[in-house]
């Protein structure tokens, strides 16, 4: 079958819409960069969506929970054996996608006859300072788009994904706390999960709030903090949402 | 996307898939001068452990260097004090920083303190060629919290250099100044007004500190403590909450007459 390229082509998009069907009830994973740190956010059950990878870096990402596994011990494991062999200060993001995660998970999509990854991530790596916050949104055919700054967020699909994102830029615009911007990005999670508008029909702060207060009843936000100011090396931290405040 | 290691979480293990296991050197029968120290030692103050050491090297009858650290943050609930042969005792001291964090990342659960304990024996047993040959001997002391314990507590380890390990009751000393920090502490433990466990951190940190003082007295390769020239200590202490490192400045106001 697959010796004829419009066949592999066809199966390659069958591949596609195979994953999108998989993927689409997964939770959305949202990152901002602030001037104190980095904000992970996701909403599951627990250690199941946001994850420390080593000292500055930190996933997040939403789809199949042993997809998701494999994916997170391999970063971590790139990252120790490059921590140790070299030093902590080398393992960087840039790397561990480029070189890593990104070309094993395109190989394993193009691979037909095994399972592919049912996977959309995003991972962040904290820099001395908000400017140099480094975000990699990764995919589940190993392709991925790089961001400095800002807020990022891996969802299902595309365009809520989009939207989401230019709403996000606006909405922490100013934003210093991590306790508001928690807030926000909580709003931005309900409004995807509930398929509400992200353009000016969105809903009014006040019911967008009560919205993800009612959705999260009875789950667990998962919360990643990267710290930039912190005496020990590694800066990764899981604050709850009473934490902060909230 | 990754086979799971022999052992999940075992740093080692994942070095040895990648073929990057640690290897060990046979000592040649003329060996060079080695690089050596040492006092270091802990004991149990009112709120944790306290553990301090010199900071001097030396080679022979060199002093090599006054500003070695011999005292490290393995992770935020451990302590390593190095007595012997940096070279190992600082390769020593990487291997399980590194160990420790990837079992707490990739396992999303810290290693228990008998884990902690055992991972530096187990790195002691696999230096024997070295100690053996006396060349590469380590005889270092750990801390770590019991995180089993209700309420948590700080415990003392030492070991000896073939790597059997042993919990202190009250303290531990290691080093070529350890005999003369033995004498006080036992003393100090008898017939101290307070007692070390009894100590406020500001007491504590004076106690160390007139300790090392002692030893240096006895022993060339001890550095003392000097607030007129600021040469201080290194001292860290560990609590259920985690490390705090002890400054030269803070020392120095505690020091100060």
């Amino acid at each position: 079958m697959t010796e004829e390229p419009y066949r592999w082509l066809e199966a390659i998009a069958n591949r596609r819409e195979y994953v999108g069907e998989q993927l689409k009830s997964g939770s959305p994973v949202l990152a901002a960069s602030l001037p104190d740190g980095i904000l992970l956010l996701g909403v599951g059950s627990g250690q199941s969506k946001v994850f420390e990878l080593f000292d500055r870096h930190a996933l997040a990402g939403l789809g199949h929970p042993a997809d998701i596994e494999k994916i997170r011990q391999a970063a971590i494991d790139a990252a120790h054996i490059e921590a140790f062999t070299r030093a902590p200060e080398d393992v960087s993001l840039r790397r561990l996608v480029g070189f890593g995660l990104s070309p094993q998970l395109k190989t394993n999509f193009e691979q037909i006859f095994s399972a592919p990854f049912l996977v959309e991530l995003l991972l962040a790596e904290l820099g001395a300072e908000p400017a140099h916050d480094l975000f990699f949104r990764l995919h589940y055919d190993g392709s991925y788009q790089m961001q400095t700054g800002g807020a990022v967020l891996a969802a299902s699909q595309p365009d809520p994904e989009a939207a989401g994102q230019k709403w996000l830029k606006d909405a922490l615009q100013g934003k210093t706390n991590r306790s508001e911007a928690a807030d926000i990005l909580l709003q931005a999670w309900w409004c995807i999960s509930e398929n509400k508008p992200m353009t000016d029909q969105i809903p009014a702060e006040e019911a967008r709030r009560a919205g993800w207060r009612e959705a999260v009843k009875g789950r667990v936000i998962e919360i990643g903090w990267l710290a930039r100011q912190n005496a020990r090396a590694a800066r990764y931290q899981a604050p709850t949402i009473s934490d902060l405040g909230l | 996307m990754s086979r799971s290691t022999p052992i999940a979480g075992d740093f080692l293990s994942l070095l040895a898939e990648h073929q990057l296991a640690l290897t060990r050197v046979d000592a040649a029968a003329a060996s060079p001068v080695q690089t050596q120290a040492t006092t270091v030692f802990a004991f149990h103050f009112a709120d944790g452990v306290l553990m301090a050491g010199d900071r001097r090297a030396t080679a022979g009858n060199i002093i090599v260097t006054d500003r070695v650290e011999k005292i490290i943050e393995i992770d935020s609930t451990s302590l390593l004090a190095v007595a012997g042969v940096p070279a190992t005792a600082f390769e020593m001291a990487r291997v399980l920083q590194t160990s420790f964090e990837y079992y707490r990342r990739s396992q999303l659960q810290p290693l228990s303190l008998p884990a902690r304990v055992r991972a530096l024996a187990r790195l002691l047993r696999e230096n024997l060629p070295m100690t053996m040959q006396g060349i590469g001997i380590v005889v270092p002391l750990f801390a770590g919290v019991d995180h089993a314990a209700s309420p948590p507590k700080a415990q003392i380890y030492f070991y000896d250099p073939l790597g059997a390990q042993f919990q202190a009751v009250g303290y531990a000393a290691s080093g070529s100044g350890s005999g003369t920090i033995r004498s006080i502490l036992s003393f100090q433990e008898r017939f101290g007004q307070p007692l070390p466990s009894r100590m406020n951190l500001p007491d504590a940190v004076r106690f160390a500190s007139r300790l090392l003082t002692t030893a240096s007295e006895f022993d060339s390769a001890t550095g003392g403590v000097n607030p007129d020239t600021n040469t201080f200590a290194t001292i860290k202490v560990l609590r259920p909450g985690g490390v705090e490192t002890i400054t030269d400045e803070q020392q120095k106001e505690i020091l100060r007459p």
